[in-house]
Parts: C-alpha cells; sequence; structure tokens
C-alpha cells in the first residue's frame, strides 16, 4: 500500500495551473513570451511575425524508472538552434506516480511562420523533492532520463486536430531502442485576454473512496475544445480526509477558460499516493454557470458515470462561495499609460578586480579602445535601460573605492560631484566610470548594503508623490560579498518598495551567493531581525553566460522585471494610469 | 487624542494603525506542519485582538483579518501570536512574532501607504516555526496644535526641544505650558466666563 513508496506525495498534492495571487510570487515560466523582451525588440522596428502558440503535453506507457512505486515524469522542451544546441524553452510540472501522464503546465512559444522550428522534448523521471520549489530550478542532470521525441513545429500546425504523436526513443546502452512511450503534443493558439475571474470552490456530501478514513479530494478543471478532447487547465491542491472540502481560491485566466460560456468539465478525485486517482464525480459547467451557483447560492450534483445506468446523480454538490471577475493588467499596460522606469547604476570599485594598470585587471583601460568587461556591461545593459528610462537621467554611484578624501565609501558619486549623483545617457556612465578610474583607489570590502538603501530611499520618497515609478538598481560586480548578512538586510528592508535590483557578475567567480540573493530556489530571504522579503525583487545575471550565447543581454536582464514589476502594483491594487478602477 | 499628564505638558502621540492579519505559512508544532485550526492575535502593549478561526487545519491558513488598533507613538514593537485549538477548545501558541515599529513608521513608510511585511515566527525554544504575513497602515490622529486656543496666541505655546521619537512624519511632541503659570492674573481675568 502507502508504505514502501517512494516520490514526494506532497509535491504531488499541490495545486496546478490556477494563477497564484501572493505578492510573492512571480509569473510562471514563459521563456518564450516576455512583454519587457518583446516591447524593446519592436521599438527597433524588429517585428517579428509570429503568433502565440501554448502546447499541452501528454504521454502513454512511459517507462517504469523507480523500483518501489511508478515514475514521476515532468517534459522539458527545447528549440534546437541552427548550431544544434538546445535552447531550454519551457518545463511542464511534476506528476507523482503517473506512467500516462496529462500534464497541465503549457508551454508557451512563438510560432514563427517562416522559420523552420525543431522542437525536442525530454521526458524526466523527477528523483529530487519538487513540493514548493519552482520547476525550473530542478537540476536535469539529478533526474532520470526518460525519452526523447522531434518534431517541427509547423507540422503540428497543420495537422486538422493541431495534435501529434511522437514516439520517444533513447539510448540506454545495449543499443536496442526500447519502446518508451508514445508522447502527444496538442497546440492552441493563446489569446490575449486580461479578464482573470477567482473562484472559492466547496464540495459537500461527498462520497467516500478510502476504505479505512475518508476520501481525500481534489478538483481538477477542464476545458471541451473543438474536437471534444478535454484539456485539463488547472487542479485544486488535496484536502486530506474530508468529505465536505474546501479549497483555496482557483485563479483562472481568460486564456485558460476560452469564454464564459465554454463548458468546462470539473472533475473531482480521491488523491491515492500510488497515482491511481479514483474519480468521485463529476459535472459539467461554463464559468457563467459558476457565477450564477454563487449569486444564487446553489449546489450542482456530481455525476457518476456508469456504464449500465448513464450518469448516476450523487448526493455530493459543488458549490461556489465566492466569484470574483477582474482585470489583470500586464506589464505593458503600465508602461504605455505613463508608468516610468527609473535606473540606477552602481559600479564595483573593489580590489577583488585585480590591479586597473595591469592588462588583467577587470578595470583595465586597453588604449587600443578595447572595452573591458565592466565597459561591456554598462555598454550592453546600458542599451536596454536607456530605452525604458524616458529621460535618461540615472543615479550613479561606485562603492568599495578609496575616494579622494582617503576614506573608503560604499556609495559614491561616480562622477565624482558633490552636488548630485546623476549621469546623464549611458555615455555619461562611461566618462564617469572612466573618471572615477582615474580618481579612486581599488579598495574594499565588498558591501550592497549602502547602495541597495540609497536606492531605498530614492524608491520610497516616490511614494509620497503622485506620479507612479518604478525604480531599478542595476549593480555590476566581480561578486564575492563580504558581508552578506548586511545586503541581505537591506534587500528584505527594500522588498515592500517599487524596486527592483539587477546584478550583472562579471569575471569568472563562483556567484553561488547571487544565487541566493535571487531566491529563484522559492527561498524568501529572512534578514538578521526575523524580517522576510515581502517579494524576490532580485535577479542575478552572469555575464559569461550572455557572452556565451546561451541567452541574451535583453532577455537575461528583463526575464524577472516584469513579474517583479507586477506583484508590486498588483498586490496594492495600482492600475494603469487613467484605467478604470476594477 | 490629546493627554495632559501630571506636569500639565500637553503631549500627542498616539496613532491608529490599520492592519490586516493576511495568513501564515509552514506553520510547524514540534518540527510538523501543523493541521488543526488556527487563529492569529495582534498585541500592541497591554492590548490585544483575537482574528477569526481558519478551519481548513492547513499550515499555510489565512485569515485577512481586519482591524484598527490605536498604538503610542514611542511604541517599540508589536506581536503577532499564532495559536491552534485543541479538540477539546482549547487555545495553545504555536509560535510568535515581534515586529519593530520602524519597519512600517520608519524611513521608508509614509504615513496612509500600505506595508506588506512578513516576519519568522518563533515558538517557545525560539525555533523558528513558520512565516507570518501583514499589512499595516499607518493612519494618524495626532495633532501638533496648542492645547488651548488661548495658549497659542499667548506666544507660550513651544515644541520641546529634544530630538522626537517618531522617525520623519509630523508626529511631534509639543509642551504646551498653562498661561496661569506664566502669567496668573492675566489669565484669571481673560478666562473667567
Amino acid at each position: 500500500m502507502g508504505g514502501c513508496l517512494s516520490g514526494d506525495v506532497n509535491g504531488g498534492k499541490q495545486a496546478i495551473g490556477g494563477v497564484q495571487q501572493r505578492p510573492t510570487s512571480s509569473i510562471p515560466n514563459n521563456a518564450a513570451h516576455n512583454d519587457a523582451v518583446d516591447f524593446f525588440f519592436r521599438s527597433r522596428g524588429q517585428y517579428p511575425l509570429f503568433s502565440q502558440i501554448e502546447l499541452s503535453l501528454s504521454a502513454l506507457n512511459l517507462v517504469d524508472r523507480d523500483i518501489t512505486s511508478k515514475s514521476d515524469p515532468m517534459a522539458v522542451m527545447y528549440l534546437r538552434k541552427k548550431d544544434g544546441k538546445l535552447e531550454e524553452i519551457g518545463r511542464t510540472e511534476v506528476i507523482l506516480n503517473d506512467l500516462n501522464p496529462k500534464w497541465i503546465e503549457k508551454i508557451t512559444v512563438s510560432f514563427q511562420f517562416e522559420a523552420v522550428q525543431t522542437l525536442v522534448f525530454h521526458v524526466y523521471d523527477v528523483d529530487t523533492k519538487y513540493h514548493n520549489v519552482p520547476v525550473k530550478t530542478l537540476k536535469l542532470q539529478d533526474q532520470d532520463f526518460l525519452g526523447e521525441a522531434t518534431c517541427v513545429l509547423s507540422e503540428i500546425m497543420t495537422r486538422p486536430n493541431r495534435t501529434v504523436t511522437l514516439n520517444l526513443t533513447g539510448n540506454f546502452g545495449a543499443g536496442v531502442n526500447r519502446h518508451l512511450g508514445i508522447l502527444s503534443v496538442q497546440a492552441e493558439e493563446t489569446v490575449a485576454s486580461k479578464t482573470v475571474v477567482e473562484i472559492n470552490f466547496r464540495c459537500v456530501n461527498l462520497d467516500n473512496k478510502d476504505m479505512f478514513s475518508k476520501s481525500d479530494p481534489f478538483l481538477r478543471i477542464s476545458r471541451i475544445v473543438e474536437t471534444s478532447a478535454a484539456v485539463p487547465i488547472c487542479r485544486t491542491e488535496v484536502v486530506d480526509n474530508n468529505l465536505n472540502p474546501m479549497w483555496r481560491p482557483v485563479c483562472l485566466t481568460m486564456q485558460q477558460f476560452g469564454s464564459k460560456e465554454t463548458p468546462l468539465v470539473i472533475e473531482c478525485f480521491d488523491f491515492n499516493t500510488s497515482g491511481n486517482h479514483e474519480l468521485i464525480g463529476k459535472t459539467e459547467k461554463s464559468v457563467a454557470e459558476l457565477e450564477r451557483l454563487c449569486l444564487q447560492k446553489e449546489g450542482a450534483n456530481f455525476v457518476y458515470p456508469s456504464f449500465s445506468h448513464g450518469n448516476k446523480v450523487l448526493k455530493g454538490q459543488l458549490l461556489v462561495d465566492r466569484f470574483v471577475e477582474k482585470v489583470q493588467y500586464s506589464f505593458l499596460d503600465y508602461i504605455s499609460s505613463g508608468f516610468e522606469l527609473n535606473f540606477m547604476v552602481a559600479v564595483d570599485f573593489t580590489a577583488s578586480n585585480g590591479d586597473p594598470r595591469t592588462p588583467s585587471s577587470l578595470h583595465y583601460v586597453d588604449p587600443s579602445g578595447r572595452l573591458n568587461s565592466y565597459q561591456k556591461a554598462i555598454m550592453e545593459v546600458g542599451e536596454v535601460i536607456q530605452f525604458y528610462d524616458s529621460d535618461k537621467r540615472f543615479p550613479a554611484w561606485g562603492f568599495g573605492g578609496r575616494t579622494s578624501d582617503g576614506s573608503v565609501s560604499h556609495a559614491f558619486n561616480l562622477n565624482g560631484a558633490s552636488y548630485g549623483d546623476e549621469v546623464v545617457g549611458v555615455e555619461g556612465i562611461m566618462e564617469a566610470y572612466a573618471s572615477a578610474l582615474r580618481n579612486v583607489a581599488l579598495a574594499g570590502p565588498t558591501l550592497f548594503s549602502n547602495v541597495v538603501d540609497k536606492a531605498a530611499n530614492i524608491a520610497s520618497q516616490s511614494l509620497s508623490e503622485n506620479s507612479p515609478k518604478y525604480f531599478v538598481l542595476l549593480i555590476i560586480t566581480d561578486g564575492v560579498l563580504t558581508d552578506m548578512v548586511g545586503t541581505v538586510d537591506a534587500l528584505v528592508r527594500a522588498s515592500d518598495l517599487p524596486l527592483s535590483v539587477l546584478i550583472v557578475g562579471v569575471g569568472n567567480t563562483d556567484f553561488k551567493q547571487m544565487e541566493i540573493l535571487d531566491a529563484d530556489n522559492g527561498r524568501r530571504l529572512e534578514s538578521s531581525t526575523g524580517r522576510i522579503a515581502t517579494r524576490d525583487i532580485v535577479q542575478f545575471v552572469p555575464m559569461k553566460e550572455i557572452h556565451s550565447g546561451h541567452v541574451s543581454v535583453v532577455q537575461a536582464l528583463l526575464e524577472e522585471l516584469p513579474g517583479q514589476f507586477l506583484s508590486y502594483v498588483r498586490s496594492r491594487k495600482i492600475n494603469p494610469i487613467g484605467a478604470p478602477a476594477i | 487624542m490629546i493627554f495632559v499628564d501630571h506636569h500639565n505638558h500637553c503631549i500627542t502621540m498616539t496613532k491608529t494603525l490599520e492592519i490586516d492579519i493576511r495568513s501564515a505559512e509552514g506553520l510547524k508544532l514540534n518540527r510538523k506542519p501543523v493541521m488543526k485550526k488556527t487563529f492569529a492575535v495582534v498585541k500592541i502593549e497591554e492590548k490585544s485582538r483575537n482574528s477569526n478561526l481558519d478551519e481548513s487545519r492547513r499550515s499555510d491558513p489565512t485569515w485577512n483579518y481586519k482591524t484598527e488598533m490605536p498604538i503610542n507613538g514611542d511604541a517599540k514593537f508589536i506581536y503577532i501570536e499564532v495559536f491552534y485549538r485543541t479538540g477539546c477548545g482549547h487555545d495553545k501558541k504555536i509560535g510568535e512574532a515581534k515586529i519593530p515599529t520602524n519597519d512600517f513608521m520608519g524611513r521608508y513608510s509614509p504615513q496612509g501607504h500600505f506595508n506588506f511585511l512578513s516576519y519568522r515566527l518563533r515558538d517557545k525554544f525560539g525555533d523558528k516555526c513558520g512565516i507570518v504575513n501583514v499589512s499595516i497602515m499607518v493612519k494618524s490622529d495626532s495633532t501638533t496644535g496648542a492645547c488651548s486656543s488661548q495658549a497659542a496666541e499667548t506666544g507660550l505655546w513651544r515644541p520641546r526641544s529634544e530630538t522626537p521619537s517618531i522617525d520623519g512624519y509630523g508626529g511631534r511632541i509639543v509642551t504646551g505650558v498653562p498661561i496661569w503659570c506664566v502669567a496668573p492674573t492675566n489669565y484669571y481675568s481673560s478666562c473667567v466666563p
């Protein structure tokens, strides 16, 4: 029975698919579609001819790699680039103990009409714990490979029901290609819509399917597509041992449910750690009908499909305690309405960079004009920030250097001026940097807390003004922090402000500390006084990842920014300027 | 709210806090996730308010309990405690969080601004037992005016010279000196109704 099962049961009981509303959660992984990146490219006249496609994946007859239970599969999708390298586009969630998974998390990809887009799918059996861990942080080399499939995106789009079935292949030694199962991929075009509904579901009088205790119910909501197949769109969490369960609110976008009249199938299952969840009952209701159930305080009886008697009507009922329809604006909606993005720059002047007079130093100014790591970072990153910051005036600071008065400062004006810290444009940053190199001696230790505090001060002052602003502090550093505690404290203090901190790492150090600050593993930063960061405001990008062609500057820098920005404005119910109040 | 203490000083320093105890997560009892009904309590000095009981029996309950409470301007901490209810109806404490008032009445928080804050809960042994999420907004009903209009007219109302205990936004401590201390005859003649 349950005794010798492996696998992360807690992970298997999590809710999937509904959009979370906590301020600390960011937009789910969606590498191919990023508002901020698209906007940047469009501004330069680069209008890619594409439409957004959502792929739903499912598999049959996967290989069983676990000894005492079944595999916990997850699928990863890649795009094969011209040089043969694979670029990861997205991942599904992990499903517990299932050799025939129907994944709920969709993978979004831009369908470019003129290009040949080769998609490569890898299916893994996840061995590590995945409860409350964002799927993108799972290290693939630690998991068991279950098989690979390849197809071309246009092939899927041209099929009548936009579905393709592929054989999974793989080499498991012995040179023999065993039958590893089938992967199905179904494509749908995403409809950009801003309507979101938040629903509180509850059930009463559910049938008991467990022998020694009560059922552990959860709901799965699917949408019926034209071909009358049902595509699952979300799943609630599991409530243990309860025949009258109440779940956390489910938040669905119109992209997920189609329209308010589209029929949805709502199934109630009893969770089993074996993966064979038993159906308790199901009902078919559209979003509009769910709204009616809420208003009229009525319940919908579940039915149980039976071969002999057709649908048997059960005593168990589905109730809607709360139904809220709201509009969810996108990052671009805010920016184009006049929300200002203001950038600030801080440059590392600590001695670990190396004596600027020696060619091996990260701060070496080559007389031949070749740019050093810092100059390259400032130029490339500056291009992006200059685009988003309308007045192009940036406060610019240095930290860890000994200024002309002989003392070490952890936030000195890069322009060397006593009257103000602003520079104009990327050229302004480059000039200030060059002059600072002449007048400031590299020292130490490496602390970010002073520049973070300065940025936080600026951000908090804007709170009392009327015009809405969001601030981004860009820190360019060679990466080894001396005072992790002080830096974490400063970041936690700033975590409730309209501020994001983008850290760019130059050089070849081990940037492990930066990855902790980035908090992508879901661990919220905790200060020394016991305060926990309200939201994740840090994003870290190592420059060498950008130069290896793995990811573009624009992509890397702006990846988390829309999510961090939206988590701030949505939690405070701030709308784009002039937009009607929700 | 204006108080006059035995030195006849006028002290105006209470504020009102709009507190929303939103939720908690990772609640643990003896290192195991809590599976009981839970509620939270906000404590400011001797006053406390209890939230509703979350009946979902989860280690990440949601309360969304909103309340308004007065706070003395020089209070240094407020406390949030989380309890569970036993089968017999007794309440037992899981842990508490100590919130420095500087975190919502400090440099980064103008009045009227909603502060979304999260804190580590610790049990009686000092071990970590979860996180509590709250939102706090400071409403002020303090005045910096004189105790009485007559005090203002005579110009004897003046602020105290020491630095105020509240950082940043108008919550100054003022000393009003009754006129009769300084010019008794004049006062009696003008004030007798």
